[in-house]
């Protein structure tokens, strides 16, 4: 572990009062015996993330981030810049908050997070409350002149019967950069939450992000998730379906950008009856990108008419664009319904040729299809400012009003 | 208007056409009748530019233009327009999706600026009509879950909405009933006019009841083994193919 992890600690915990300093510490130096995790481990064999241990990451100064079109329109906005609030853009700012970390980590980098968490989203919604408006999270990063790093915590607890809409959106923008994210979700009996997490790292930038999410008895989480950047993404987003009759569908769309990397490591658990879970990904993939997916759906001892579905497909835009989609069950009930596909195929070159003996030229034709390819999950996306920005990132074409 | 002259074509390293010579004029509908496996929907897709076909000798020129040295969509841009024999079902791209894209690439190519969306909706509602195709079906993808007849039928609208120059026409009769055949053969009546030129492919004479060839070309084994006015037609809906293929 190179001694500049040491030193930004050291910086950084001067600042906090004693009690804080001595819960970090404490994390600081499980983060420091644990270590980033290596390819030798199976959850991180695709995914390369070792050689953060030896650069030289500092807290970085605050900045100002041109921010363009990312904030979405309708939506009330907490930004953070390089992981401090933007209070004259952030209209909820009052969401903001520092919550001490609870329980233990589950490795290195969940110590290294709660180690430096700066704060984010605290997002408490009362019995029967109803978020008036979706709120809008975005990090942004920029390190031009020096290695460094970000790490943020977010909490969202919905009471009883409460709903809420939230959209991350993680940006980097250049300079060498690590950043963490991790979102911890608590659904009550009854919450409905509509999430997105949306990824746009650029080179250079390396994010780990995790989403862990425990849901209670007939809770709802949708979650549509997008990479589209050209750095280093790790995801892992772990679900508990807790109580019975919870229902968990999540969706997710991978497409890194030239030199992009992105791991995508999504769980459900089955832990209660009668839960229903739904996990459908969509990955485009050339050359020069890597893209690495895992789904797990365990179904715990008495999770009995557990309802679970994964499907995964791919498309492969060169042939040396490489993929490694892998579903996986582990099933220890007996009265269950699981299914799951994973599937990895190239551009249908019959339809491409339809569409340009209509007059289409090629790459506007790949172009529909790909969207077309992408639409199931993209077509899950309730907020249209959102799906016209992703549309324009990804390079499809406009969508077409529908009205016959 | 197209001129076709010596026409080689290969498919898949097997030769299919070997020295086709014949012109369309401005105006004009010929019909291609032969067996199957003679050659007619490799000629409709070499003339298309569809991938996979080489032209191994010969020219088409088409307004004087070489046709073969462009691509498939800058050839529709020109103007030529084929109709599948199988239409293709693409999910997940609306119908009015292609028409729009299709539409726009024309204009863009002659300078235009995009097609204004009502003016769209409502030009698309008019051949629709015509064709007499649900314009809700056209919010659904290509094809998508369309029968035979539908399918057909859509090739029709595309062509309706597009107003090419050149139709080439593979097969289209094939499959419908008698009902389909009536929409269909209006619709291409409906494209008939002195600036454009049609070339119907078939195997049956039935289409050519509706659809009045000025002349008719028989292919079989790659070369035009007959050509003649639309007596012909009826002539080998009595007669067959045996007897001009054995000649």
């Amino acid at each position: 572990m190179s001694a500049a992890y040491q030193q930004a600690f050291e910086r950084f915990s001067g600042t906090l009062d004693r009690g804080d300093r001595d819960r970090r510490q404490a994390r600081f130096e499980r983060f420091a015996g644990a270590g980033f995790p290596g390819p030798h481990e199976e959850r991180w064999r695709y995914t390369d993330i070792s050689g953060l241990a030896a650069r030289e990451f500092a807290l970085p100064a605050a900045a100002d981030i041109d921010l363009g079109e990312t904030l979405l329109a309708g939506c009330d906005h907490l930004v953070y810049v390089n992981g401090y609030l933007d209070r004259t853009r952030s209209t909820a700012a009052a969401l903001h908050g520092v919550a001490a970390a609870e329980g233990p980590d589950d490795d290195g980098i969940a110590a290294l997070n709660a180690a430096f968490d700066g704060g984010g989203l605290q997002l408490r919604l009362a019995s029967g409350e109803t978020l008036p408006r979706p709120l809008n999270v975005v990090a942004a990063i920029a390190a031009p002149s020096a290695p460094g790093m970000v790490h943020q915590r977010h909490r969202i607890e919905l009471g009883e019967n409460s709903q809420a809409t939230v959209v991350f959106q993680f940006a980097g923008r250049g300079g060498e950069r690590l950043a963490t994210q991790r979102v911890e979700i608590r659904l009550a009996p009854g919450a409905r939450l509509m999430l997105y997490r949306v990824e746009d790292e650029a080179a250079g930038g390396t994010l780990l992000s995790t989403i862990q999410a425990s849901l209670a008895r007939a809770s709802t989480l949708r979650a549509v998730t997008v990479d589209c950047g050209g750095g280093l993404a790790r995801h892992d987003f772990n679900i508990a379906l807790d109580g019975a009759g919870a229902e968990a569908a999540l969706a997710g769309l991978y497409r890194p950008q030239a030199g992009g990397h992105v791991d995508n490591h999504a769980q459900v658990v089955h832990a209660a009856p009668h839960c229903r879970s739904r996990m459908l990904f969509r990955g485009i993939v050339d050359a020069r990108t890597r893209a690495v997916l895992n789904g797990r759906v365990v179904v715990q001892p008495g999770a009995q008419k557990t309802d679970s579905e994964q499907r995964i497909a791919n498309l492969l835009l060169s042939p040396r664009a490489e993929v490694d989609a892998k579903p996986e069950l582990e099933i220890y009930a007996d009265d269950v319904k699981c299914a799951h596909g994973a599937t990895v195929g190239r551009i249908d070159e019959t339809a491409l040729g339809y569409l340009r003996s209509r007059g289409i030229d090629a790459g506007q034709a790949r172009a529909l299809l790909l969207r077309a390819f992408a639409g199931e999950v993209l077509a899950r996306i309730g907020l249209p400012a959102l799906r016209a920005a992703l549309n324009a990132r990804l390079g499809f074409p406009a969508e077409e009003p529908i009205e016959p | 208007m197209l001129e076709i002259k010596n026409l080689h074509a290969r498919v898949e390293g097997k030769d299919i056409l070997k020295g086709l010579d014949f012109s369309v004029g401005a105006g004009q509908v010929h019909a291609i009748m032969g067996p199957n496996g003679s050659g007619k929907s490799t000629l409709a897709h070499v003339l298309a530019g569809r991938e996979g076909y080489e032209v191994t000798e010969g020219s088409v020129r088409f307004d004087g233009q070489d046709l073969l040295a462009l691509p498939p969509e800058e050839r529709a841009c020109l103007g030529v327009f084929l109709g599948f024999q199988y239409p293709v079902e693409i999910p997940g791209v609306s119908n009015l999706t292609l028409l729009k894209a299709a539409l726009n690439a024309r204009r863009k190519r002659n300078g235009q600026p995009e097609i204004d969306p009502a003016d769209f909706l409502a030009w698309v509602r008019d051949r629709a009509k015509l064709v007499k195709i649900d314009p809700k079906m056209l919010s659904r993808g290509v094809n998508e879950g369309f029968s035979g007849g539908e399918k057909k039928r859509n090739e029709i609208l595309q062509m309706l909405v597009l107003e090419p120059r050149l139709m080439i026409l593979d097969e289209t009769d094939s499959g419908l009933d008698i009902d389909a055949l009536k929409i269909v053969s209006d619709g291409i009546n409906a494209m008939r006019s002195p600036q454009r030129a049609t070339l119907l492919v078939t195997h049956y004479q039935r289409l050519l009841d509706y659809v009045q060839p000025d002349r008719v070309h028989v292919l079989a084994r790659g070369h035009i083994v007959r050509s003649g006015g639309p007596e012909l037609a009826r002539e080998l809906e009595a007669r067959g193919y045996g007897w001009l293929e054995a000649a």
